[in-house]
């Protein structure tokens, strides 16, 4: 599903990726470990295209990405396939929540307004926010926000979800809720690349997990091999 | 999303310029200055005449061989006039129709083809006339009415569209006369209304004789059409408080008619000598006209104060959405467009911000009709106001696009949007919002700034202030008035912009279900 073939980023002259190597099988859970500053928002934000590279390819949903610019249109069509979940929410602040959920299928996809609201009910359902369709996302927490932007993110039936840090902003108890979703999404075969700090998660979700120190896979391999090892130090 | 401070409002310029016309006020009140009585005149040893270059020749006009020197038939009577009293005479610029408010503190009389009228015998002192004149109209040799008595029926091309003078004989005329199909259209100079004539924006034009004919030659392809009408005499306005300087400018006349040397002076113009001394010696009187009630100035005003308001609402509302969708392109266009036509829309909003809107406006309705572009006054001045807006609209909303965050644009496109659906759904949306403040506060401005249209003939509210204000006499009142009327347009404005505010913030802090 995903391939990734040693890829090199800089930034502000700083190799901020050096050679990073993985795969990404279909319908498997793989979580980004690391210290700050490892480059693990940098990898993922290549993956579609919100980040170009120096060197290297990555070939996502049956596409190839190399180095240098990528064309408006593949990255459209690399985008419609590819969702994504920030560590800060970023709802459309102007939309109503079933409108957040519902404007890319229908701007995108042109997906006929009834359908697209349909579908966008059932998911917010689905993450159990369905009474608030109607609010503005300011006036939800922070877990329910964060549950509609991955509601947002599948209303376009992605075949990956990326997800960079999706609790970080957030308490304890709303984590938890939002990894829930995550959870659940798991199990129901969704291919996934989520960047966490969140160990517990990893070694509950993960099928495998993969450790970036300074722009470079330190290592590879199941929760226990990777993070027993790095949980040790 | 942090919230955005827009520029100093443009107010702040217009105090600066208050504060600078206040300054200069109050040293033309300290200096003891002209408008004084006859025995300050001598002791000054100079008679300070008021006129209007602009209004042209065979008036007062620069001299088109030496444009230095200031020419006309006027300047001579007003030098026979000053030697008449033992003094020398000096000019003083004044726009026509507000001349007679200058002789508070710039002049000692007013010599500019003003026309003896009830209320003028009411508000200044008028001499005895010292020239008869007759109304003529104008049209191009190929087009337009044949005579004054074809004004009565509608062209073929509607209501006939008549340039006047504004505040003359002939625009008077033209409006007491609602028989006629007519609209007319007030210039502040003759060479400008011959033009937009010639160009077509006009069918026709009535003037003085004496003006038609004088530009007969530079007009070749205009012709008077039919005999000269309705007419009356020429005064000489000084201030009701010189009685003696009056007295004496009357007897100075009387000596010029009786001893032939108007004549001469007349002659050597062209001006018939002899038929103005058949009128001049026997002029008749004018009675002066009462003063109004205020009841009477109200209700005599009113309805062409609310029609010209009318005017200033209807430019103010069809200019401002032009602008702000030209606005709004032209931003979207600096930030997002192709490289190339980045600096081009730069260089739009410099030229648009760095000149001023009278200059524009000027510009598109006398200049574009000499390249074949006529375009009627209406037109032009709403096509300039949008012109000159967008351009603050676009640094506004430039502004209002780059505060949203650009987390907002990447997660639009994250989900596949291409760059203009990530600009249209999510980034314009919000900006929208956020400068809303800003442009109903330019919305005010704009409001205002609608008076400059009257530099191109478009009467809207505060050029009807100016005319009925000098025709009446009534400065003050009618100044309340008008006052009242933009404040009733621009204070629901205001309202309406904060409800606006209001129901955008509440409704994005609006709880569920
Ligand atoms: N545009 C940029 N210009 C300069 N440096 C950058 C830029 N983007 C990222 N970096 C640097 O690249 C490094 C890796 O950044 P990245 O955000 O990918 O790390 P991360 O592993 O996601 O860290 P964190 O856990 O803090 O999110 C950091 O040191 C960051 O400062
Ligand atoms: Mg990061």
């Amino acid at each position: 599903m995903i391939d990734i073939d040693c890829l090199v980023a800089f930034r502000s002259g700083n190799r901020i990726l050096d050679g990073v190597s993985l795969t990404v099988a279909e319908g498997t859970v793989t979580t980004l470990v690391g210290p700050s500053g490892g480059g693990k928002s940098t990898l993922l934000r290549c993956l579609n295209g919100l980040e170009t590279f120096t060197a290297g390819s990555v070939t996502i949903v049956g596409h190839r990405f190399t180095a240098g610019p990528h064309s408006p249109r593949d990255l459209e069509r690399v985008r419609r396939d590819v969702g994504m979940v920030f560590q800060q929410f970023n709802l459309f602040p102007h939309l109503s929540v079933i409108d957040n959920v519902t404007v890319a299928p229908r701007v995108v996809l042109g997906k006929p307004a009834v359908d697209a609201r349909r579908k966008g009910l059932e998911l917010l359902e689905r993450v159990g926010l369905g009474r608030f369709a109607a609010a503005r996302p300011a006036t939800l927490s922070g877990g329910q926000q964060q549950r509609v932007a991955i509601a947002r993110a599948l209303a376009m039936e992605p075949r990956v979800m990326l997800f960079d840090e999706p609790t970080s902003a957030l308490d304890p108890a709303m984590s938890a809720e939002v990894l829930d979703v995550v959870g659940e999404l798991a199990r129901g075969g969704q291919t996934m690349v989520i960047v966490t700090h969140d160990h517990g998660f990893a070694r509950r979700a993960a099928t495998q997990v993969v450790e970036l120190i300074a722009g470079q896979v330190c290592r590879v391999g199941t929760a226990a091999e990777v993070l027993d090892e790095s949980d040790k130090k | 999303m942090k919230p955005w401070r827009w520029s100093a409002p443009r107010g702040a310029r217009g105090l600066a310029s208050r504060a600078l016309v206040a300054a200069v006020a109050w040293l033309v009140i300290a200096l003891p200055g002209p408008g004084a009585e006859l025995e300050a005149v001598i002791k000054r040893g100079e008679l300070v005449w008021a006129a209007d270059q602009e209004g042209g020749g065979p008036h007062v006009f620069l001299d088109p061989s030496d444009p230095t020197k200031l020419v006309g038939f006027e300047v001579e009577l007003a030098a026979l006039l000053a030697e008449e009293l033992g003094v020398r005479a000096r000019f003083q610029q004044g726009q026509w129709d507000r001349l007679p408010l200058l002789l508070d503190r710039s002049a000692d009389c007013v010599i500019n083809g003003i026309e003896t009228t009830p209320e003028r015998q009411r508000d200044w002192h008028c001499s005895r006339p010292y020239y008869a004149y007759s109304l003529q109209l104008v049209a191009r040799r190929d087009a337009g009415p044949e005579s004054v008595e074809a004004l009565a029926a509608a062209g073929p091309g509607g209501r006939w569209r008549v340039g006047v003078l504004t505040g003359s004989a002939a625009e008077n005329f033209l409006r007491e006369r609602p028989g006629f199909e007519v609209d007319p259209i007030g210039y502040d100079g003759t060479v400008d209304c011959l033009e937009q004539l010639k160009g077509g924006v006009l069918d026709a034009a009535v003037m003085d004789d004496c003006i038609a004919q004088f530009n007969d030659d530079r007009f070749p392809g205009l012709r008077g059409a039919g005999r000269p009408f309705a007419g009356g005499t020429y005064t000489i306005l000084t201030a009701r408080e010189t009685p003696r300087l009056s007295e004496a400018i009357d007897a100075a006349l009387g000596r010029m008619i009786a001893d032939g040397r108007l004549k001469t002076l007349y002659d050597r113009w062209d001006l018939s000598g002899r038929q103005q001394m058949f009128f001049l010696r026997h002029a008749a009187e004018i009675p002066a006209a009462a003063p109004q009630g205020l009841v009477e100035l109200v209700s005599g005003t009113l309805p062409l104060l609310l029609s010209s308001a009318a005017m200033t609402i209807l430019l103010a509302c069809a200019s401002f959405p032009l602008a702000i969708l030209a606005g709004l392109a032209v931003a979207i266009g600096r930030l997002h467009g192709p490289l190339w036509l980045r600096p081009v829309l730069a260089g739009y909003v410099e030229i648009l911000r760095g000149t001023p809107l009278l200059l524009q406006l000027y510009a598109l309705f006398f200049l574009l009709p000499k390249v074949g572009l006529a375009m009627p006054a209406l037109g032009a001045a709403i096509v300039g106001l949008a012109l000159n807006y967008s351009a603050y609209e676009s640094e506004i909303y430039r502004a209002g696009l780059k505060a949203v965050p650009w987390a907002q644009f990447e997660a639009a496109l994250a989900l596949g949007m291409t760059k203009w659906q990530s600009l249209r759904h999510v980034v314009v949306p919000q900006a929208v919002r956020i400068v809303m403040p800003p442009v109903t506060s330019d919305f005010i401005a704009l409001f205002k700034d609608t008076s400059v249209c009257s530099a191109i003939t478009v009467v809207e509210l505060t050029k009807r202030y100016s005319v009925l204000a000098l025709s009446t006499g009534r400065i003050a009142e009618l100044a309340v008035i008008t006052a009242v009327l933009y404040m009733a347009m621009s204070w629901p404005l205001s309202l309406l912009s904060r409800w606006f505010e209001q129901r955008l913030e509440n409704r994005d802090k609006r709880p569920g279900c």
